[in-house]
């Protein structure tokens, strides 16, 4: 009897949330509005779309060569995107986690001024910088080049992640590293055999947000490169954009193209990502 | 493991540790304390990006306190700051409504949501809003067209006699000077930051339901529970979104850039400081000029940045 009064409890409590839920599928339907035209405008021709902008074509009125189009056209700069954001990542990475090992791992003479080194780079807005940053690249012949965005992405990523790295290879229990000393291993071996394992989580997480900020960037790629054959998506798009008669169909199908890789990594990885930003937020 | 300090003979034994910070050190050396510096330095010459450079001190700095666009502008990037703290709102709302629905399933679920807008990278969304505000096939029009609220619009023109919504010409959202900064506040509705709420809801988490029940057994109605349960305990989290998004707006340009071109849109109502200094330099080739705005842009958010720091605390 008792379990009938709680699920009966449980019922009322229930039935009282629907005003919450209206609100918020209004909201996220809302919110999703510019994914659903993107996907549905994909498939019609101009034609279509001004007869009919709301709903989707009949399935039999597809116009699929607006996939094709976009997919030649936008293959290319996927790929030097994927160049790009996949080695500035591991780079990042690469680099980060050595320096969060020195500063995690033991309190070297001049290890607090180093820190401050980096850490002022956190306070500083980098707004100043475009404009040396484009002469640097121009003196050391890096301009017109996909290796200046790996560089630059990863200077730009340093600062950011041995702050984080730092905070999670301290945490690490101090036993391991003093046994694997004791068993002769190096440096270096131990941040491949201890840190490298212990902190995969952490470093999953901060391997997406520093793919995502390499995907998204298009300011200095903007500035920095000339050959077509050299675009990335971020300048590859404006280029898009600024074509002045435009079939919306093969547009956004170039747009949906440009989202693909990061939806793949989304359907892998989402619980690392959603979890790895509230943690995040607990922590910071 | 907090890092201990080291006795000088372990230390010595241990130097080659300095190889690790080496890479990232020279990295950071190279491509933001050198560019810092030279854009100090290259401030106070007239500089038209090559070789060629004339020493001109603070001439510079005096242009640019009698540069009318650059003080438009800091109006402008003022006003856009006033709408991103308005934007707020909506995520915390939603965060909330999620944190209060009893079902951890449908909690999920709307997380899972959530996270689906954050797959398009932010160029393709700044593009497809762009499209939304198209005169002729974007579909806000349409919507003011289907709902009446264009008709509402002309009749308000008409009361006040502002001379910019008319029956028969479509709304041109973003070529009609005093439209921009309209255009720009709807940009993004209805302004959910799927990090910001998953942010915010991480914050929340740490109530108790027997924090809620004691506040039903008061007789505490549900805006209450907001302002007396919620919203203090994602004070932290806000305090921190207001202090980034602060800096975010005031550096920030790639929306004009792209939406409305480098030279701010029609009679360059969108123009923001950060526009005008990439203007400068890679339109007028002003290199020098730039590296000032560069300069003035960096004090002023420096000392927000103090500012915060000493008044705003963020406890952790």
């Amino acid at each position: 009897m008792s379990a009938a009064i709680n699920s009966d409890v449980v019922g009322s409590r229930k039935r009282r949330d629907w005003p919450q839920h209206g609100i918020l599928w209004a909201l996220i339907l809302v919110e999703l509005l510019p994914l659903y035209m993107m996907l549905q405008v994909s498939f019609k021709n101009n034609a279509q779309f001004i007869q009919n902008p709301w709903l989707p074509a009949s399935p039999g009125a597809w116009h699929w060569e607006n996939w094709s189009f976009a997919f030649t056209l936008i293959a290319p700069y996927v790929a030097n995107t994927i160049f790009v954001a996949v080695t500035g990542t591991l780079l990042t990475l690469f680099f980060a986690v050595l320096g969060a090992y020195f500063f995690a791992r033991y309190r070297m003479p001049c290890s607090n001024l180093l820190w401050s080194v980096f850490m002022i780079l956190m306070m500083l807005p980098s707004i100043a910088n475009l404009i040396p940053l484009f002469t640097l690249l121009k003196e050391l012949h890096l301009l017109n080049t996909l290796w200046a965005l790996v560089a630059v992405g990863t200077a730009g990523g340093q600062v950011f992640n041995i702050f984080v790295l730092r905070n999670f290879i301290e945490d690490l229990p101090k036993d391991l590293f003093e046994a694997a000393e004791m068993d002769g291993a190096s440096h270096f071996q131990q941040i491949v055999n201890i840190v490298l394992p212990m902190c995969s989580p952490i470093l999953g997480t901060l391997a997406i947000l520093a793919f995502l900020g390499k995907w998204n960037d298009f300011l200095l790629p903007l500035i920095i490169l000339r050959d077509k054959e050299l675009f990335t998506l971020g300048v590859g798009l404006i280029y898009l954009d600024g074509e002045y008669v435009k079939h919306w169909g093969q547009v956004m199908a170039a747009y949906f193209m440009a989202a693909l890789p990061v939806i793949v990594i989304f359907l892998f990885t989402m619980r690392l990502f959603v979890r790895g930003l509230s943690q995040g937020a607990i922590k910071g | 493991m907090p890092s201990v300090p080291l006795s000088p003979q372990k230390a010595r034994r241990e130097w080659k540790l300095y190889f690790f910070i080496v890479p990232s050190l020279l990295l950071v050396g190279v491509f933001s304390y050198f560019p810092a510096g030279s854009a100090i330095f290259h401030s106070l010459f007239d500089w038209q990006g090559g070789d060629a450079k004339q020493f001109v001190g603070f001439d510079n700095f005096r242009r640019a306190l009698g540069d009318k666009v650059l003080w438009n502008a800091f109006g402008t990037v003022a006003c856009l700051m006033l709408f991103n703290l308005f934007k707020m709102i909506p995520s915390i709302l939603m965060a909330v409504l999620i944190h209060r629905l009893r079902s951890d399933r449908w909690q999920y679920f709307y997380r899972v949501l959530l996270v689906v807008p954050m797959i398009v990278p932010h160029l393709v969304t700044l593009f497809i809003w762009k499209f939304f505000l198209d005169p002729n096939l974007g579909i806000l029009n349409r919507v003011l067209d289907f709902t009446g609220g264009k008709s509402a619009l002309v009749w308000i023109d008409h009361v006040f006699g502002w001379g910019i919504f008319f029956e028969n010409a479509p709304i041109g959202w973003l070529s009609q000077p005093e439209l921009i900064l309209p255009a720009l506040f709807l940009w993004g509705f209805p302004w959910i930051g799927s990090v910001g709420v998953l942010i915010y809801l991480a914050g929340l988490q740490s109530i108790g339901s027997e924090v809620y029940e004691a506040a039903e057994l008061d007789g505490i109605g549900p805006i209450g529970k907001f302002f007396y349960i919620e919203l203090p305990l994602i004070l932290t989290q806000v305090r921190l979104s207001v202090v980034l998004l602060i800096i975010g707006t005031i550096q920030g340009y790639g929306l004009q850039l792209l939406l409305l071109g480098d030279s701010g849109g029609p009679g360059g109502r969108g123009m923001v400081p950060g526009l005008w200094m990439y203007n400068r330099a890679f339109i007028a080739g002003d290199f020098g000029y730039a590296c000032a705005i560069g300069i003035i842009l960096f004090i002023f958010i420096f000392t927000l940045t103090v500012i915060n720091n000493r008044y705003v605390r963020v406890d952790k």
